[in-house]
């Protein structure tokens, strides 16, 4: 269950903060990538909480 | 940039026609299940998400808003992030009630049709917008590519008619809305895939063909295209909450996402896969976006087609053209063809039949699936009539986001559902109505009129004042929906049909359903009722099909068995014609018993449901849960029988011991009530049940083994306000202990009759003595050989007397002769020669035939007369058994140091039962006064005091009936034995 926490700990945080992403990702300056390759980490992250929860459930 | 019509409708049509051949492939069985059923054709079909808007509406919002964009990404997103915690649960309760739509799911919660009825109004409300919204781009897009030179409208109508064509025969082919459609989910996977591959490759040719790649890109980005950037407005921080909140609920709300989602069956499993692999889809079809966009803006195209439609400029080529076009198509059509089958489904069963309930249809299944058909064509005809009359006057923005806003509406009630049971129908129709009304003025009517927004700022928030009028409008409305939903569901009273829908629907709660008995007794009674209302043919088949599913037998008349029954009906009959139609059916056709005493908890179902959930048990109720197995762990490994009952007599526990020692499996009789327990438990569990003390000793009960002697022990469980009263009972079998008595008293009998043997002995020594005496005296008596053959006769047979008589004290008294062993070499022959001779005398059993097969030579090493007793008793055994005209073999044969001689008789054979106690004193098969039961007790003292063996074959090996009796005995003298004189006898 500690990993359905850390999931609504992620999405509750990432929805309050997700105004200082965008603005960071508006800066000059600023790969144009960048958005992309947090969304790709955050997937990443997703993933390796799927696979820790489907070996929980065994 | 003009191709011909004729170029663009056979790019479209070839297209769609490619989507059929799919379907066609995927109905026929040309692609293989695996790839059909594969979960990544799960996240492809969820891909349906990215409409029309993922291609077109969201380059229009870049264009203005830069990354703001993305919220139409990041919002499903999360909420996919968010499955095991939100999407699970709705899935278990939409699979385990067959609810197929959003209207089903609020009907069987808030236990209303009208509810159902409401929320299908503002699906469709809500939803025309959406689906105009993909009719125009399509429309806009022929126009485009076709330089102006064609009514855009009219084509986009023909493609209309072809999605409807195709939704109509492969995606109502099934008259219940909840089953899995592997052909659609194919078509919309395939759909999923051109339509990604073409964004992919619009945007490679942005990147490569338009800009040098990545470093050039960013060289103009940080150049020329900072010009560009200026002109974005980025959302404000609320803002972008907003359109996160409205995309996150589009993904739990929208007709289309949830019926992909939900009401195609599919497993957990998959839709935890979900959870990153549509995230990844999504990025992949967002990355092109901006690329896009940039190239449109470097290439200067944005003035003269507009920013949604930038991909139209990124070459002449008519295959790059054709390429944004079926971009386009490909979302287009999966989208119409999914809100198609989901809005047909909840008009039909919300709006329809709750206005027309069915009657015994002759034929109900085909009825419903004609009707999906009419309703699937109207709602595409009605996308195209709102885009024609609506949305050709507004941009890609407003009529997304109306929709969006507009669905948005049901997100309270939706959380209430799964998070707070104390919610109620009047609050979320309180709370859906007001916030319902606020979005029709402020958004959708302004759309459909041309007015001018209706907005009332309240008090307090005229901060409100100037800021774009679907964040007002979302934020009025959404605020007002949740308070008067709160506030209406705390004044008012909650009914106990809400409630227990409520503990269903509630993530952390257990359904405790009550245990009523019905009024149908059988799963073939159930027929009967059903058939005036779905027909006889219906009938049938869905009662056979919730069998089937439960695995239930017809004739299965436990109440916890017909409840179970009438559940899985309700839910299947739900998935046909939705929860509110099912649910009146089945209240009206399959009722409840009432009266008798207070129905309690069904105890039995929550254990089950709870085993099912185990999984998804945490922190202190998985503690509970865990205490709760290794309680019942104990009461079922309990090496004595235990069963408990409710308060109703219904069987509750039968636990592993009970099972073994009756022979029948807890799982076919736990929820049966006592009476209707199979014999001989019902009864005897009835007269412990009824019994004034809580004891029973050793009652006799016939098993299947045999009679067992049980002692059953009862404890009353008082009902408190907590706890569940009814009657547990201890049952002990007692058997081997009744039979150890039995032998003690048995053998104290035995002991009593050899002391008996020995006094009567005495007493008819003396007479025999004299007849042998007389007998005697007459041979001398007389020269008439006939006399002096019975004379000689009577003392053979005194002999024999004293012998049988010395026997039996010689058995009382532990199987030693009285008169001593006297071992010498016995021709078996000439011994059975004499037996015979002897049982012949008898007048029974004259007709039988003896064949003495003994070689005179072979003698065994025994006292004559002795051996001569075992022979008579085996052949008198023998001669009893079989029927007139029977045959009796005796032979003897040389067996290693032994001497084998065998009785063969062709009679009855040995009974079963009486061959394990065919040696104990007093076992017989005779007719009462016909046996002693001693016969063949004393033939075994006998052998055993020669050092032989005796061992019976029933029937003999080769034969079909009949005993065969072997004796073994040795060939030389033994150790021990008697060294008397030869047999004086021989």
């Amino acid at each position: 269950m500690y990993v359905y926490r850390i999931m609504l700990f992620l999405v509750f945080g990432g929805y309050l903060l997700s105004p200082l992403l965008m603005s960071g990702w508006s800066s000059p300056g600023v790969a144009w990538y960048r958005p992309f390759v947090i969304w790709g980490v955050l997937i990443a992250l997703t993933l390796w909480l799927e696979q820790k929860r489907k070996l929980d459930e065994r | 940039m003009s191709a011909s019509l004729a170029s663009v409708f056979a790019l479209g049509t070839g297209y769609l026609l490619v989507l059929f051949l799919c379907a066609l492939a995927v109905e026929r069985g040309w692609i293989s299940l695996r790839i059909t059923r594969h979960p990544a054709v799960y996240t492809l079909a969820l891909g349906v998400y990215a409409s029309a808007w993922a291609i077109y509406g969201s380059l229009e919002l870049a264009a203005s808003a830069g990354y703001g964009y993305l919220a139409y990404y990041l919002g499903v997103a999360g909420a996919f992030l968010l499955a095991p915690v939100l999407l699970v649960p709705i899935q278990r309760m939409t699979r385990t009630y067959q609810l197929a739509s959003l209207s089903d799911l609020f009907a069987f919660r808030f236990r209303s049709r009208w509810v159902g009825t409401l929320i299908t109004v503002i699906s469709l409300l809500a939803v025309l917008p959406l689906l105009a919204l993909q009719v125009q781009t399509l429309g806009d897009a022929i126009f485009l590519m076709t330089g102006g030179a064609a009514s855009p409208a009219l084509l986009a109508l023909a493609f209309c008619a072809l999605i409807a064509l195709l939704t109509m025969l492969f995606g109502a082919r099934h008259s219940r809305l909840h089953a899995r459609h592997d052909t659609l989910l194919a078509v919309i996977a395939f759909g999923s895939v051109v339509k990604l591959g073409a964004m992919l490759t619009l945007g490679a040719i942005a990147l490569f063909g338009v800009f040098d790649g990545p470093a050039s890109l960013q060289t103009w980005l940080d150049g020329p295209g900072q010009a560009y950037q200026a002109s974005v407005v980025q959302p404000d921080p609320a803002h972008w909450r907003t359109l996160l909140l409205l995309f996150f609920a589009a993904a739990l709300l929208m007709p289309h996402i949830f019926h992909i989602t939900f009401a195609e069956t599919l497993s957990r499993h998959t839709l935890l896969q979900a959870s990153w692999s549509l995230p990844l889809f999504l990025l992949l079809m967002a990355l092109p976006v901006p690329l896009i966009l940039w190239a449109g803006q470097y290439l200067g195209s944005d003035e003269t087609i507009g920013a949604a439609y930038l991909a139209f400029g990124l070459s002449d080529a008519f295959w790059v053209q054709g390429l944004a076009f079926i971009a386009g198509l490909a979302a287009t059509s999966g989208t119409m063809v999914i809100i198609a089958l989901a809005l047909s489904g909840m008009i039909l069963n919300h709006v329809l039949l709750v206005a027309h309930p069915p009657d015994a249809q002759h034929n109900l299944y085909r009825w419903l699936r004609w009707l999906r058909r009419a309703l699937i064509a109207a709602v595409i005809l009605g996308g195209w009539l709102f885009y024609r009359t609506v949305g050709v006057h507004h941009d890609l923005t407003p009529l997304g986001l109306s929709a969006f806003v507009g669905m948005a509406q049901c997100l309270p009630g939706l959380m209430a559902l799964l998070y707070w049971p104390g919610a109620n129908r009047k609050g979320m129709v309180a709370g859906l109505s007001v916030g319902t009304l606020i979005w029709l003025v402020g958004m959708w009517l302004p759309l459909l009129t041309g007015m001018a927004p209706l907005i009332v700022i309240p008090p307090g928030l005229e901060g409100l004042a100037g800021e774009p009028d679907w964040y007002v409008v979302t934020l009025v409305s959404l605020s007002a929906n949740i308070l008067v939903f709160i506030l209406v569901s705390l004044a008012t009273r909650t009914s106990d049909g809400e409630r227990a829908a409520a503990e269903a629907c509630s993530v952390d709660a257990v359904i405790r359903p009550k245990r009523l008995p019905l009024v149908a007794t059988t799963g073939a009674d159930f027929k009967h009722h059903l058939a005036p209302v779905l027909g006889d043919e219906v009938a049938e088949r869905e009662v056979e099909r919730a069998l089937a599913d439960l695995g239930l037998s017809p004739l299965d008349g436990r109440p916890y068995a017909l409840r179970r029954l009438r559940d899985r009906i309700q839910a299947n009959l739900s998935g046909l014609m939705g929860p509110s139609v099912a649910q009146d059916i089945v209240d009206r056709q399959l009722p409840y018993r009432r009266g008798g005493q207070e129905p309690t908890d069904d105890i039995q179902f929550v254990e089950n449901r709870l085993e099912a959930y185990r999984s998804r048990l945490t922190g202190l109720a998985r503690e509970l849960d865990g205490l709760r197995r290794y309680h019942r762990r104990i009461l079922t490994r309990l090496p004595v029988g235990l069963c408990a009952f409710g308060v109703d007599d219904e069987l509750l526990m039968w636990n592993d011991a009970l099972a073994e020692l009756s022979g029948i499996d807890g799982g076919s009789v736990i929820g049966a009530r006592r009476d209707g327990l199979p014999a001989p438990w019902g009864e005897l569990l009835g007269r412990m049940l009824a019994e004034q003390h809580d004891h029973l000793y050793k009652q006799p009960v016939a098993l299947e083994g045999g009679t067992r002697y049980l002692t059953l022990h009862r404890a009353e469980l008082k009902a408190d306000d907590d706890i569940r009263g009814g009657t547990v009972i201890l049952i002990e079998d007692h058997s081997e202990m009744k039979w150890l008595e039995d032998e003690l008293v048995h053998a104290a009998r035995l002991a009593s009759i050899g002391q008996l043997a020995a006094g009567v002995a005495h007493e008819i020594g003396n007479p025999i003595t004299g007849i042998s005496s007389l007998a005697q005296n007459l041979r001398y008596d007389t020269d008439d050989p006939q006399v002096l053959e019975t004379a000689a006769q009577i003392q053979q047979l005194t002999d024999r007397v004293s012998r049988i008589v010395g026997s039996l004290v010689g058995f009382a008294h532990g199987g030693r002769h009285v008169g001593g062993t006297r071992f010498a070499p016995v021709s078996l022959a000439a011994v059975t020669d004499e037996a015979l001779h002897l049982i012949q005398l008898a007048r029974s059993g004259e007709d039988v035939e003896y064949h003495n097969l003994c070689p005179p030579e072979l003698e065994a090493v025994g006292d004559a007369q002795r051996l001569q007793q075992v022979m008579i008793n085996l052949l008198s055994n023998a001669r009893d058994a079989s029927h007139p005209g029977g045959l009796i073999v005796i032979d003897a044969a040389p067996d290693g140091d032994m001497l084998r001689v065998t009785v063969t008789d062709e009679g009855h054979g040995l009974d079963p039962h009486v061959r394990e106690h065919l040696f104990e004193p007093f076992t017989t098969t005779k007719p009462p006064g016909e046996g002693t039961g001693l016969g063949l007790p004393l033939v075994y003292s006998i052998i055993a005091e020669h050092h032989g063996r005796i061992e019976f074959d029933s029937p003999p090996p080769g034969h079909e009936c009949g005993t065969r009796i072997s004796l073994w005995l040795p060939t030389a003298r033994q150790d021990g034995e008697d060294t008397d004189e030869p047999n004086s006898d021989r």
